[in-house]
């Protein structure tokens, strides 16, 4: 692992040039290049609720406002209720005997009533007066939001919108089509372009959606607000009664002011998203459907696949200066790597082949007219981050052994070798290497060593149709150390 | 280790732990081993019905302004001291059904009423008293009052009581013999 709490000291950057640790980096192996959390697609797989891990399809989910109907989280701080049982009299029996003689009859014993608690902050439904339950999971009162009238008035008006703006569109593109082709499509002869949309969109037919435009009244801004009580300057301010910024915005449709209208909030859905390479379409990762499962299906992660650089020691930098630099380099791929260090420069510019574009691709991209790729595709930037110091990389190809777990129990490291490798063990090699810092680096300013990876790297994956692929690979990577702050002299 | 530690009957006070000066526990008070007393400044008297887990500590400072005799530190019943909670209070007077969660520390001069809650590793050290039912949670210290009292513990008192002698060396009540006066001495002391 990099490291949790502590800064990242070795920091990659990725093929669209951003800097990022090697543990929160992606490799994707059918383009051969690392990717990151900024150049690759975000998509969400399936709605869980972390607390049951109730899983749910999107389209329920949405019904639901992404919030599961079980599970609630405290008003007061976030955290999760837990529900409580207690042993209750039935009391309300005694409380009014007008109401019937025959309720009487009921048992006196004790009857298992629940709330809902908070161990955080020890906030309970009781506090705000919701009647125990007798039920353990839900049935706890709904409220109804307010303005729910005005909220699905302005849904339909937008969606109506939505729509009349989709129509035109379409008839728009007909217009240009008919300019230049100026014959009469079987659609346009039908009428059928009109309906298709209604239903892509999922939306009613255009009759009711223009009378949801026509009927619709927009909000009117008034002058006449509601006068402030007398006292509220100054009545004595209980910070106790009042709520916080934070959990009034949690409940925005009711938004209380004052504590006793806290109520249990219906706890927000999880997502488990799975990321596609945005290049070449491929999953980097994918988890296990079970939301009680944190394994992956796919999980193309650069810590497996892309040699790791870690800072053992360093001497202090001096502008104008020499200073040794311990490395560790840990090849973590289940094949021998062949590895040399090279300077940033050096990386020869990646060639520009136009990927043969098959029939099929074209084809899906004409019949979806909407989605526009190309502000899908990634961004390829190199990098030009400053650094105040080179390493002076040897000019030799270390070989790493591959990844042998049970190797990790021998523990004599060979101290063999030459004046750069200090040690080897199993799939992992110490270097001693020598930075040089640039005479004008300014004394205090942080240290930045950058060098660059030659790496050979074994693709597994199965070749497709045609083998010809070659599966070995010589590819590269630039990493930034970061060596403290300059010193002063 | 100090005499004056009398234990009344049905509670149960492990052996492992340090017990200095003189010290009152009230029947059904569970102390866990581990768990540090000290009555420097004066007598500590525990009511009923409290729990003290591992490695809580709970301290009567010296201090300068002392009375003499000196006030005893009186805690209240149904209080539960979670693991590792601190108590450095020479102010007299503890309420019933506090809850004082794992890590707290409540330094000198602060007040504490009835059915607080002092959250795990929230530190009081200022000068101050905390209203009844009064619940302190968070890094920031979050302050917020409950509308009712923490429930008890009896169910957990009830079980610890049953369990503790089969896992660990007890210490034996002692104060059967002297009890009427000493008892009576002690726990009206405090009230006025
Ligand atoms: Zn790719
Ligand atoms: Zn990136
Ligand atoms: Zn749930
Ligand atoms: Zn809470």
């Amino acid at each position: 692992m990099a490291y949790l709490t502590q800064p990242d000291y070795v920091k990659y950057i990725c093929s669209c040039g951003q800097l990022k640790p090697i543990t929160s980096l992606y490799f994707c192996r059918h383009c051969l290049k690392i990717r990151c959390g900024f150049c690759i697609c975000h998509e969400v797989d399936s709605h869980y609720c972390a607390n049951c891990l109730e899983n749910m399809p999107s389209s329920e989910a949405r019904l639901k406002k992404n919030r599961c109907s079980s599970c609630f989280d405290c008003p007061s701080c976030f955290h999760t209720l837990s529900t409580r049982a207690t042993m209750a009299q039935p009391r309300q029996v005694v409380q009014d005997p007008a109401a019937g003689g025959d309720t009487k009859v009921e048992s006196k014993q004790p009857k298992k009533m629940y709330y809902l608690s908070c161990f955080n902050c020890r906030w309970t439904s009781r506090d705000v007066g919701i009647p125990d339950q007798p039920v353990a999971s839900g049935g706890w009162p709904e409220r109804t939001n307010p303005h729910a009238a005005r909220v699905n008035q302005l849904l339909d008006y937008y969606k109506a919108i939505a729509l009349q703006e989709k129509q035109e569109k379409i008839e728009r593109e007909r217009k240009k089509f008919n300019i230049r082709g100026k014959y009469i499509t079987l659609t346009d002869k039908t009428g059928l372009t009109g309906a298709m949309a209604r239903n892509i969109a999922g939306l009613p037919s255009s009759e009711s959606s223009s009378s949801a435009i026509a009927s619709f009244v927009p909000s009117q801004a008034t002058e006449e607000v509601e006068e402030l009580p007398e006292d509220i300057f100054t009545k004595e301010v209980n910070l106790n009664q009042i709520t916080s910024m934070p959990q009034r915005l949690a409940s925005p449709e009711w938004q209380p002011s004052s504590v006793s209208r806290l109520h249990p909030l219906a706890k927000l859905l999880s997502v488990k998203r799975s990321q596609r390479c945005r290049a070449c379409d491929h999953n980097l990762t994918k988890p296990e459907y079970n939301p009680g499962s944190i394994k992956f299906k796919i999980e193309l992660l650069a810590y497996y696949h892309v040699p790791e650089v870690k800072i053992i020691s360093h001497e202090p930098v001096k502008p104008g200066g020499k200073s040794a630099l311990l490395l560790k380099l840990t090849n973590p791929t289940g094949h021998e790597m062949q590895l040399r260090l090279l300077q940033p420069e050096d990386i020869p510019p990646p060639e520009e082949k136009e990927e043969p574009k098959s029939i099929e691709k074209s084809l899906e991209r004409s019949l979806n007219l909407e989605k526009d790729t190309t502000s899908l595709k990634p961004i390829e930037v190199t990098c030009e981050q400053p650094a105040t110091s080179r390493v002076s990389a040897p000019d030799v190809t270390l070989t790493l052994a591959q990844r042998d777990d049970a190797a990790e129990y021998d523990d004599d490291a060979q101290h063999d070798t030459n004046d750069i490798i200090m040690w080897r063990k199993s799939n992992k090699l110490a270097l001693r290497l020598e930075v040089v810092t640039d005479e004008g680096a300014e004394g205090g300013a942080p240290a930045v060593a950058k060098v660059a990876l030659q790496y050979s790297y074994r693709n597994t994956v199965p070749p497709a149709a045609a083998a010809a692929t070659p599966r070995d690979h010589t590819l590269y990577t630039t990493v930034l150390l970061d060596l403290g702050t300059v010193s002063s002299n | 280790m100090s005499h004056n530690v009398k234990i009344l009957p049905g509670a149960t006070v492990c052996e492992d732990c340090t017990l200095e000066g003189d010290i009152t526990i009230g029947g059904g008070t569970v102390i866990h081993p581990r768990v540090t007393i000290i009555a420097e400044g004066g007598p500590i008297i525990i009511a009923e019905y409290c729990i003290i887990e591992e490695y809580s500590t709970i301290i009567h400072k010296k201090s300068d302004k002392q009375e003499n005799p000196p006030k005893p530190l009186f805690i209240g019943a149904h209080n539960v001291f979670e693991v590792g909670c601190k108590l450095e209070s020479p102010c007299g007077h503890i309420g019933e059904s506090n809850v004082f969660e794992c890590r707290s520390f409540v330094g000198v001069d602060v007040k504490i009423g009835s059915g607080c809650v002092i959250g795990a590793a929230c530190r009081l050290t200022a000068p101050q008293t905390l209203a009844d039912n009064t619940v302190i949670w968070g890094s920031e210290h979050h302050v917020r009052e409950a509308l009712e009292k923490q429930p008890s513990q009896l169910l957990q008192l009830d079980f610890l009581s049953k369990v503790m002698p089969n896992y660990h060396r007890l210490r034996k009540p002692n104060v059967h013999k002297r009890q009427p006066s000493t008892r009576q001495s002690q726990e009206s002391s405090p009230k006025p």
